[in-house]
């Protein structure tokens, strides 16, 4: 073979091998799809909001009119109540001696009202009135009213003891759902605000949605306008909401950066919607992306 | 014909000179081809992340962000009010920073950390190796880039002098004092400072970054169909004072910033600026020496009754030959380096644009050398030939 076509083959090579890199340096890198398809609003204008997903009388946080600590827990996180249904009661062994002595103390107002009355009735029925002096029998007379105070006093006392003792249960103030529930047998339950409630009630049907619009965006809601929400995780959930009210105060929204100081991000309108939960897997606390419609005046 | 085998002839007859002259287009186009292959995969690199996250059709920022690294935090509730502008179809937020690993053996080392939306995982990493974009979703996940996996997050061997071992799904990793376990590896453009990048999901890399008021690096958008980017673009700045660029502006914005502020463009330019000097001189004093070494045959084939223009066909035929040859050789050189540099650390993009640039600048050395051999073999006599 001969040598001269040495360079010319070493140079149709070279030039293989720049269509190479060329052509594999142009492949654009593939796409990863998102696991979840983002989700997408219905309306052509809109306001978007987070919101968060609450019951509609708002979640109540139960709390304990008494200090103490817990005897028995009557309801578990999940179960349906209804008005005044027991939920938890307190140790309440020094109410019940406590009424036990008001009892007896009943009794022996009673017994002193009796006695009183029998020492009228002996004075009253002497006939010789030289036999006693007038001031004696009024002594008799106002004895009996003391006597007679006495037992409405210790009735009262007895009243008040009971009370206590009811108010060593706690009831559930509306008909609903025990969404969380923190009271265990023998912890301790304050009679105070608490950051963690003992338990929380709320009625789950319908389901309310609160949703944060930032105040550079709030004037564009109207009341009444139809609004979505879409799950998070799940795009293809998504379920109309029915306005209900604005909370008529804007409220600081929180930068929850987990410091112990916590710094205003930005002022929000709360809206609240509300809507029919039906077989929709959510559940109260849950955050969902919200739009609201609104109008081409107010974009 | 026969004059051009002749030509052929001529040039390949003096060996010596032949070889020298290839030699010398084949280093031009070799320095011209390697020095941009190398500039261009340098600046790819700057845009690398903007390259490989081509979900959104528009970036959404601070308007003072000057360039893709130069993170301004926003409100988390600019990314609603991005949501509630006309034409957005979704937008999603995205976080970026640097954060420090925490090697077993004590070391530091600076990764980029990118946090995706948590319920959607926009933006995730191109090309899975191992694990699935999913996984994410796993309590502490990160997903760590192959490089950095091999190379600078890479576990030390068992002993001071084994090799280190690469970092593997299920193993974890120390990020600004907070637990992160490995459940993927990924394929990512490597990055210009080198750092490995670590996927995560957003609410997670809020967990990982240092306790900051705002932490929203960007928010990515989608265009609904029907309205323009550009359109969308600007009613997102007219409605939240936001920037908001598309792929190619936020590459370009990124670009200029590095081509500006850096001696990146310069170095290379002149590196490039070198090669072809060098080419012109070798090639140019080589060819002319030859035509001087081939005087006598000229001078014949002149006094046979050979035009200046049948002169001009064959020297021009022996210089594109050369041209083409060289070229070729330092083409195929330059590619080849960056074949067998695969998976190392050098930066090297050739886009079709360089090779044509390339033969552009070597056919400028073989016209300037054409045209400055001509100019003896025009003036010819062809009486020398008989002068001895």
């Amino acid at each position: 073979m001969n040598r001269f076509y040495i360079l010319p083959i070493a140079a149709i090579v070279g030039i293989v091998f720049v269509i190479r890199t060329v052509i594999a340096g142009s492949v654009p890198p593939p796409v990863a799809a998102p696991v979840v398809e983002p989700a997408q609003p219905p309306y052509p204008i809109f306001v978007a909001g987070s919101g968060i997903i609450e019951s509609i009388s708002e979640n109540i946080s139960i709390a304990s009119p008494l200090p103490g600590v817990i005897k028995s827990v009557y309801v578990k996180a999940g179960d349906h109540v209804a008005t005044d249904q027991p939920l938890f009661s307190l140790d309440d062994r020094d109410v019940i001696a406590e009424i036990q002595v008001r009892q007896a103390q009943v009794e022996k107002a009673q017994a002193a009202l009796e006695d009183a009355k029998t020492q009228l009735g002996i004075y009253k029925n002497v006939s010789d009135t030289r036999a006693i002096t007038k001031g004696e029998l009024l002594k008799r007379e106002s004895n009996l009213a003391v006597a007679s105070a006495g037992v409405t006093e210790a009735q009262a006392l007895l009243g008040a003891a009971k009370t206590t003792l009811d108010r060593m249960t706690v009831r559930a103030p509306i008909d609903g759902d025990v969404l969380q529930s923190r009271a265990r047998v023998g912890e301790f339950a304050p009679a105070q605000v608490l950051t963690s409630p003992l338990m929380v009630v709320g009625n789950v049907t319908p389901l309310a949605v609160r949703v944060d619009i930032d105040e550079n965006d709030a004037w564009r809601v109207q009341p009444g306008t139809r609004a979505t929400a879409i799950l998070r995780g799940n795009s293809a959930v998504s379920f109309p909401l029915t306005f209900v009210k604005f909370e008529p105060y804007v409220i600081p929204k929180r930068s929850l950066t987990g410091e112990s100081f916590e710094r205003v991000d930005t002022r929000v309108l709360q809206v609240v919607f509300s809507f029919d939960k039906g077989a929709l897997p959510i559940y109260v606390g849950q955050l969902v992306d919200v739009f609201i419609e609104t109008s081409a005046a107010l974009k | 014909m026969g004059v051009y085998v002749i030509a052929l002839k001529m040039l390949i007859g003096n060996r010596g000179k032949f070889y020298a002259m290839v030699f010398g287009v084949a280093l031009t186009s070799l320095i011209i081809t390697q020095q941009s292959s190398i500039f261009l995969g340098l600046m790819s690199r700057t845009v690398g992340f903007i390259f490989d996250t081509p979900q959104p059709d528009l970036w959404v920022m601070d308007p003072k962000v000057q360039f893709v690294d130069d993170v301004k935090p926003l409100q988390d509730t600019k990314l609603f009010q991005v949501r509630g502008v006309e034409g957005v179809e979704w937008a999603v937020p995205l976080y970026k920073g640097a954060l420090r690993a925490r090697l077993p053996n004590g070391t530091f080392q600076t990764c980029n950390v990118i946090g995706l939306d948590d319920a959607t995982l926009v933006a995730g990493p191109p090309t899975m190796i191992d694990g699935s974009l999913a996984d994410l979703r796993r309590a502490d996940g990160v997903i760590v880039d192959e490089a950095g996996a091999n190379g600078k997050l890479a576990k030390p061997g068992a002993t001071p002098t084994s090799p280190r071992v690469p970092l593997r799904v299920g193993d974890v990793l120390e990020l600004n004092d907070n637990r992160a376990v490995v459940v993927g590896i990924a394929r990512a453009t490597r990055t210009f400072q080198s750092q490995p990048v670590i996927y995560t999901t957003y609410s997670r890399a809020m967990r990982f970054a240092p306790r900051e008021r705002k932490l929203l690096s960007f928010i990515l958008a989608k265009v609904r169909s029907g309205y323009s980017s550009r359109d969308v673009a600007l009613q997102i700045n007219r409605q939240t004072g936001l920037a908001a660029y598309t792929a190619p502006q936020f590459k370009g914005l990124t670009i200029r910033y590095f081509m500006r502020n850096t001696g990146i463009p310069i170095n290379f330019g002149m590196a490039v600026g070198l090669g072809f000097l060098v080419g012109v001189a070798i090639v140019g004093q080589t060819f002319f020496s030859f035509i001087v070494d081939n005087m006598r045959y000229l001078g014949i084939l002149k006094a046979m009754g050979a035009n200046n223009r049948l002169l001009f066909h064959m020297i021009l035929l022996q210089t594109v030959l050369v041209g083409i040859v060289g070229s070729g050789l330092g083409m195929g050189i330059a590619a080849l380096t960056s074949i067998l540099a695969k998976n190392s650390e050098l930066a090297f993009y050739l886009p079709w644009q360089v090779p044509v640039v390339t033969v552009l600048a070597t056919s400028l050395i073989t016209l300037i050398t054409t045209v400055a051999s001509l100019r003896k073999v025009f003036s010819l006599e062809p009486g020398i030939v008989f002068r001895g």
